[in-house]
C-alpha cells in the first residue's frame, strides 16, 4: 500500500478541513476505514475512486447526513461531532449533490434563500441578494424564473450561488460534470477558478481523470473505503492513478472460470435510445459476458432497453438466430430472458411476500390451474430453490425482509433459475453481499452456464468480471467501445477503456 | 439450533403475529359489546342493543357496505383507490328501479345494472391506469358524475319500484331468519377471499400493489391486473346499489353520500394499507363490523340530544385513534429494531 500522506510544499496554508481516521460501517460493509484527509483553502481537491470506494459516504458524513462511527473531523479549528445538514451549511460547508437539491416549483431566488426568507429581507431582499450572488459567478439567470425551466448547468449555478449565500469556505461538488455539455463544463471550470481565487476550498469528486488533471491541485485516490494516496496532481501520472484505483490484490475468492462457450444465442444488432448509441452485442451459449462501465455509462439503460422496460426508438434483437420483438418485460420472460436487477430492494424483492412467494413469482403461470395456484407445487418450487441455492432461511414461509442481503439475493436468483432462462442478466449481483455468499453466487453462475445458459454480468467490481467472465465488453457514454479477453487483458487496460482514455 | 426447531419457531412466531392482529380487532369488538352490556345494566341507558332484531339490523346494514368494501379492498391492495363507489351505489339503485319500472324484466334489469358498473369501472381503469391520472381525483370526480346523473334521472326525489317481487330479493328470509342479502354478502366475501388468497390473479394483485416495478420485471401484466381491480370494484359497487334498492324497495341520488370514505376508512381500520400490497377480505370484514357495531351502539345510546349529535364526531375520533395507535405501535417496533 502507498503511504497515505505525501509531502506538501512548505508554503502550503493551514488545513481548512482536517479529517482524521474516520471510519463508518454499514451492516455487512465497511464503507470507510480510517480515512485521513486534509483540505486547504484556495485549493481544488479532487477525489477519485471506483464506485463504492467510499467517496459518497465520506461526503455524506461531512455534510451531516450520516454519522461517523469513529475518528475526528476538524473544520476551521472546530471539532465537528454531530451535526445536521443545516448546521454544516451555516458553518460554511456546502455540498452540491449530483442530483441537485433544488425545489423545482419555486423560483431561483426563493431556492437560494430557502428557509431564510424573512431574514433575507422578504421578497425584494431575496431577489436582490440572489441577483448579486449570481452576478458574482457570472450567471445572468433571472431570479424570478422557476427552477424547473432551467438547464442543468443553470441549476448548478443556482446551487453554487446558494453555497456562496452561506459564506461557504468549502464547497463539495459530487460529480458535477456528469450531465453537462462541453461548453457548460468550461463555464464551470471558470467558476471553480474564481472561487479558488477567493480562497474557497473545493472538493471535486469525479470519475473523469481528465478533469482531475485539468484543474485540480491535489488528488486523493480512494478504494474499498480507504485512502490509497493523496498527491499533488503535478507529481502523479495517469497510469499511476488508475492502478491505485483498481489495483487490489486478487486472492482466491473465485471458483475456476467456466469454459463451455458455444454458438451465438443472443445478438443485439442495434439498440438506439437517447442514451444508447448503436449498441451491438453478441452472447454465446454457455458464456459469461462481462460488461464493464461506470454508473451513467448506459449499462443500466442497455439492460432496461433489452428487457422492454423502457420505450426504445430503434431495436433489433435476434435470439437463437430469429428476430424477436420485446416490448415489455413480459415478452422478455416469455422468450426465456431473465434479469436480476441492480437494486434488489427496488426492482427485485417483494418485501411483504414470503421467500417461497418471491421465488415463485416469475413462474406463477406454470403453477396455476383454472386460475388457482397449486400450493403444493409452489411449496415444491420454493423448497427446491432454497435447497439448491443454500438460502439460509428459517422456513420457506418466512417473510423475505427478515433475511440477510446475501440470502435475499440468492432467493431472487432462485426466482429466475426456476424458469431456466436462456439468457440471464445479472446487474451487480454481489453488491452488498458478504464474501461467503459471493463465492456461492459465483459457483452458481458457473453451474448455470455449464447447464447451457448464458450470462451477461454487469459489475463495478473489476476482479469479479476478470475472474468469472469469458469475454469483456466495455461501455462508455452509451457506446460499446471495447472488447477484451479477461485472461490476457489487464485491469488497467479495461478501466482505461471504460474511462475512455485510449 | 437445528433447522427443524428454527422452522417451528418461525411458524409459531409468524402465526402468533397474525392472530395478534386479529385479536386486536376482536378485542375492540368485545370492548364495544361489553360497554353496551354495562350501559344496559343502568336503567337510564337501557336499550335494545342485545335484541335479535338489532343484530339482524347490524348485519343487514353492514352487508351493503361489506359488498362495496370487498371491491375496494382489491383496488387498495393493488395500490389504487376508488372513491366513486358511493355515487355508483346510488346511481345503480336508481338505474335498476327505473329499468324495471320501464318494463324490463327483473333479472335483465339487474344484469344490465351490473354490466354498467363494470363499464364505469373500465372507464376509471382506463383513465387512472392506462392514462396514469391520479385515481384519487378521477374516481372522486366519477362519483360526482354518477351522483349528478342519478339526480337528473330522479329529479332529486326518491323513486320506488312498482314490482312487489323486487324487494323480495334482499328481504326474503331463509333458514328462519337469514335475509338473502346476508347470503349474497357472504358469497361476495367468500369469492373475494378465495380470489385474493388462492388464485394467481390475487397473487398478482398483491405483487402489483407491493412493488409495481418488481411485478413488471417478473412478467406480470401489471396494467391489466390493476385495471381489473377497478372493474371488480365497479361490479361490487353496482351490486351493493341493487341490493340496497331491493332492501328499501326504493332508490335516491343521496344514498351514496359519504359511503366511499366510510368504506375506505373501515377497510383501512381493518388493516388494509392505502399504500398497497397489504390487506385482505377478512381484515376488511372485521374493520367494517367494528365500525358498524360502533355506529349502531351510538344510535342505541341516543338518549339525549347531546349524545345524538356527537355520535358522528365520536365515530371519527375512534377511526383516527385506531389508525394513530396502530402507526404509533409500528413506529415503536421499528425504533426498537
Amino acid at each position: 500500500m502507498v503511504v497515505a500522506s505525501a509531502p506538501e510544499a512548505p508554503s502550503a496554508p493551514e488545513a481548512l478541513l482536517h479529517v482524521k481516521d474516520v471510519s463508518k460501517a454499514f451492516p455487512g460493509v465497511k464503507a470507510l476505514d480510517r480515512v485521513t484527509l486534509d483540505v486547504r483553502p484556495g485549493r481544488v481537491h479532487g477525489i477519485v475512486g471506483e464506485n463504492g470506494a467510499g467517496k459518497s459516504t465520506l461526503m455524506k458524513i461531512l455534510s451531516g447526513v450520516y454519522e461517523k462511527d469513529s475518528g475526528e473531523i476538524v473544520f476551521e479549528g472546530n471539532v465537528i461531532d454531530k451535526i445536521t445538514p443545516v448546521q454544516s451549511m451555516n458553518m460554511g460547508l456546502s455540498i452540491i449533490y449530483q442530483e441537485l437539491n433544488l425545489v423545482n416549483t419555486m423560483t431561483v431566488g426563493e431556492n437560494i434563500f430557502l428557509g431564510r426568507f424573512s431574514e433575507s429581507g422578504g421578497r425584494a431582499g431575496v431577489h436582490a441578494k440572489a441577483k448579486a450572488l449570481l452576478k458574482s459567478i457570472g450567471s445572468k439567470v433571472s431570479t424570478y424564473r422557476q427552477v424547473s425551466e432551467l438547464s442543468v448547468s443553470d441549476k448548478q449555478m443556482v446551487e453554487i450561488a446558494k453555497a456562496l449565500s452561506f459564506d461557504s469556505k468549502l464547497i463539495i461538488m459530487d460529480e458535477p460534470s456528469s450531465s453537462l455539455t462541453a461548453d457548460e463544463m468550461e463555464k464551470l471550470v471558470q467558476i471553480i477558478h474564481d472561487l479558488k481565487s477567493k480562497g474557497i476550498a473545493i472538493i471535486y469528486i469525479s470519475h473523469k481523470l481528465d478533469e482531475i488533471f485539468g484543474f485540480c491541485d491535489v488528488v486523493t485516490v480512494m478504494r474499498d473505503g480507504r485512502v490509497i494516496a493523496t498527491r499533488d496532481v503535478s507529481s502523479i501520472t495517469r497510469n499511476e492513478m488508475i492502478s491505485m484505483m483498481v489495483g487490489r490484490t486478487i486472492e482466491n475468492e473465485f471458483p475456476p472460470r467456466p469454459d463451455c462457450a458455444g454458438e451465438t444465442i443472443l445478438e443485439i444488432k442495434n439498440i438506439n435510445t437517447r442514451k444508447l448509441k448503436d449498441v451491438k452485442l453478441t452472447l454465446r451459449k454457455g458464456e459469461i459476458l462481462g460488461l464493464v462501465g461506470l454508473v451513467g455509462s448506459g449499462r443500466t439503460e442497455l439492460v432496461r432497453a433489452l428487457f422492454g422496460a423502457d420505450k426504445v426508438a430503434k431495436k433489433s434483437i435476434y435470439l437463437e438466430g430469429r428476430p424477436v420483438k420485446i416490448s415489455s418485460p413480459m415478452d422478455a420472460i416469455r422468450l426465456g430472458l431473465a434479469m436480476v436487477p441492480e437494486d434488489r430492494k427496488l426492482q427485485g424483492l417483494l418485501l411483504g411476500f414470503s421467500v417461497e412467494q418471491n421465488i415463485s413469482l416469475a413462474v406463477l403461470a406454470r403453477l396455476t390451474e383454472y386460475g388457482f395456484i397449486n400450493t403444493k407445487e409452489e411449496a415444491a418450487v420454493g423448497d427446491r430453490q432454497i435447497k439448491a441455492l443454500n438460502v439460509r432461511t428459517p422456513s420457506a414461509k418466512t417473510k423475505i425482509r427478515t433475511l440477510s442481503g446475501g440470502n435475499q439475493q440468492k432467493a431472487i436468483l432462485g426466482r429466475w433459475l426456476e424458469m431456466s432462462p436462456k439468457v440471464l442478466v445479472l446487474d451487480e449481483p454481489t453488491k452488498g453481499v458478504d464474501v461467503g455468499a459471493k463465492y456461492e453466487i459465483y459457483l452458481l453462475m458457473k453451474k448455470i452456464v455449464e447447464a447451457g445458459g448464458a450470462i451477461i454480468l454487469i459489475s463495478s467490481e473489476l476482479p469479479e468480471v476478470l475472474n468469472m467472465s469469458n469475454r469483456v465488453n466495455t461501455i462508455c457514454e452509451g457506446r460499446i467501445n471495447g472488447e477484451f479477453d479477461p485472461v490476457t487483458a489487464s485491469a488497467d487496460e479495461i478501466m482505461a477503456k471504460a474511462f475512455e482514455f485510449a | 439450533m437445528n433447522t427443524r426447531q428454527l422452522n417451528l419457531n418461525s411458524r409459531i412466531r409468524s402465526s402468533s403475529r397474525t392472530v395478534l392482529g386479529l385479536q386486536k380487532a376482536f378485542l375492540a369488538i368485545l370492548l364495544v359489546v361489553l360497554a353496551m352490556a354495562v350501559f344496559n345494566l343502568i336503567p337510564e341507558t337501557r336499550n335494545n342493543f342485545f335484541s335479535e332484531a338489532n343484530f339482524i339490523n347490524i348485519l343487514k346494514s353492514a352487508s351493503i357496505f361489506l359488498i362495496l368494501a370487498m371491491g375496494e379492498t382489491v383496488v387498495l391492495i393493488a395500490g389504487g383507490v376508488d372513491l366513486s363507489i358511493g355515487g355508483m351505489m346510488a346511481f345503480s339503485g336508481v338505474v335498476v328501479i327505473l329499468l324495471m319500472n320501464a318494463g324490463v324484466p327483473i333479472p335483465v334489469a339487474i344484469a344490465l345494472t351490473l354490466l354498467m358498473g363494470v363499464a364505469v369501472g373500465a372507464v376509471n381503469a382506463f383513465i387512472s391506469v392506462y392514462q396514469r391520472a391520479e385515481p384519487f381525483i378521477i374516481t372522486l370526480g366519477m362519483g360526482i358524475v354518477l351522483t349528478g346523473a342519478a339526480q337528473q334521472l330522479t329529479n332529486a326525489r326518491s323513486v320506488s319500484s312498482t314490482l312487489p317481487d323486487f324487494q323480495l330479493i334482499a328481504n326474503t328470509q331463509i333458514l328462519g331468519w337469514v335475509p338473502i342479502l346476508v347470503v349474497v354478502m357472504l358469497a361476495v366475501l367468500a369469492v373475494t377471499y378465495w380470489m385474493l388468497r388462492s388464485t394467481s390473479f390475487g397473487r398478482n394483485v398483491y405483487a402489483v400493489g407491493g412493488d409495481y416495478e418488481v411485478a413488471k420485471y417478473s412478467g406480470i401484466n401489471v396494467r391489466r391486473t390493476k385495471a381489473a381491480t377497478y372493474l371488480i370494484c365497479g361490479l361490487t359497487a353496482a351490486l351493493g346499489g341493487v341490493m340496497l334498492a331491493s332492501q328499501l324497495n326504493s332508490a335516491s341520488s343521496i344514498a351514496g353520500e359519504n359511503t366511499a370514505l366510510y368504506v375506505v376508512c373501515a377497510v383501512v381500520v381493518g388493516g388494509t394499507s392505502v399504500a398497497g400490497g397489504v390487506g385482505g377480505a377478512i381484515k376488511s370484514t372485521i374493520g367494517l363490523l367494528l365500525l358498524g357495531l360502533l355506529t349502531n351502539a351510538f344510535n342505541q345510546l341516543r338518549i339525549d340530544s347531546l349524545v345524538s349529535y356527537l355520535s358522528t364526531a365520536l365515530l371519527g375520533i375512534i377511526i383516527v385513534s385506531i389508525l394513530w395507535l396502530d402507526s404509533y405501535g409500528r413506529k415503536r417496533r421499528r425504533e426498537a429494531v
